[in-house]
């Protein structure tokens, strides 16, 4: 029991240097919201296509989803020759089990939507660390459906962004946001409704001057 | 009431940027992503500008900086 109790015992490890300058400090933020705004963009754009326009995914004047079954359908077809487009029957059998069901209906809506909000947060730059995350499930669900396209792309970007979501939405609202509402692990002074000056590692390493309107 | 606005103010001009990127978006369609992207990162650089000149400088009052 010795060995478990040396190995893994309680000591936290740290980020090097240039780490922290990348991912946490706000030297960098201007180019963080120039990625996180392509990011957003390109969201935005894929999502424009689901809710407007005449190749839309909801808001039909029929039953709604039905591009998202001809999808679905592709995607859980096992080809005669060659690979199927999922490798993973989990993946398939998943897909198989909401075709079946018809979720197709509400799920478009679901993406469609998903994708605009997405979009949208990452552009304003509120709650980035969570839209990124979002936004890389989607990413991550289009690929196991065998859908490459720019996925891949958007997805390490969406993880870098992630990364960075201290830093990320500073050149947008998180910057208020951020401190006002605080972290899971350290309430905000908008929850606290107190004010407060908070030193260079206060509120999960987001430094800044706000304070609640008195 | 002074803060009340400055934070209004900064709240107003990034949702005036989530707007203005949506009407574009969605009204111009993707046929030049790069001319498409302009207006937004500007609306962005300006939405920047307000919190820095406005909001930033009511809450980062010299009594009560960091």
């Amino acid at each position: 029991m010795a060995v478990f109790e040396r190995a893994f015992q309680k000591r936290e490890l740290h980020d090097p240097g240039i780490v922290r300058m990348v991912f946490s400090n706000t030297y960098l933020a201007p180019l963080w919201a120039l990625v996180r705004l392509y990011l957003g963009y390109q969201w935005l754009i894929a999502g424009s296509h689901k809710v407007w326009g005449d190749t839309r995914w909801i808001a039909l004047p029929g039953p709604d989803g039905l591009a998202l079954k001809g999808f679905w359908e592709r995607a859980v077809a096992v080809p005669a020759k060659g690979h199927p487009a999922i490798s993973y029957d989990w993946y398939r059998s998943f897909l198989t089990f909401m075709l079946d069901n018809g979720w197709y209906h509400w799920f478009a809506w679901v993406i469609a939507l998903g994708e605009v909000a997405v979009g949208i947060m990452l552009i304003v730059g509120v709650f980035t660390g969570f839209a990124a995350l979002a936004g890389a499930t989607m990413n991550f669900n289009f690929m196991l459906a065998g859908s490459a396209s720019i996925n891949p792309v958007l997805f390490i970007i969406a993880i870098l962004v992630m990364f960075s979501w201290k830093v990320s939405g500073w050149v947008g609202l998180d910057r208020w946001l951020l401190p006002a509402l605080g972290t899971p692990w350290e309430p905000g002074s908008a929850l606290h409704g107190l004010r407060t000056k908070r030193g260079p590692e206060g509120r999960g390493g987001v430094t800044s001057s706000y304070t609640p309107p008195a | 009431m002074e803060r009340l606005t400055a934070l209004a103010l900064g709240i107003i001009a990034w949702v005036a940027v989530g707007v203005l990127a949506v009407l574009i978006v969605f009204n111009l369609g993707d046929k030049n992503q790069v001319l498409m992207f302009l207006p937004i990162a500007a609306a962005v650089v300006a939405a920047w500008g307000i919190g820095e000149v406005v909001t930033e400088r009511v809450f980062n009052a010299p009594d009560e900086g960091v």
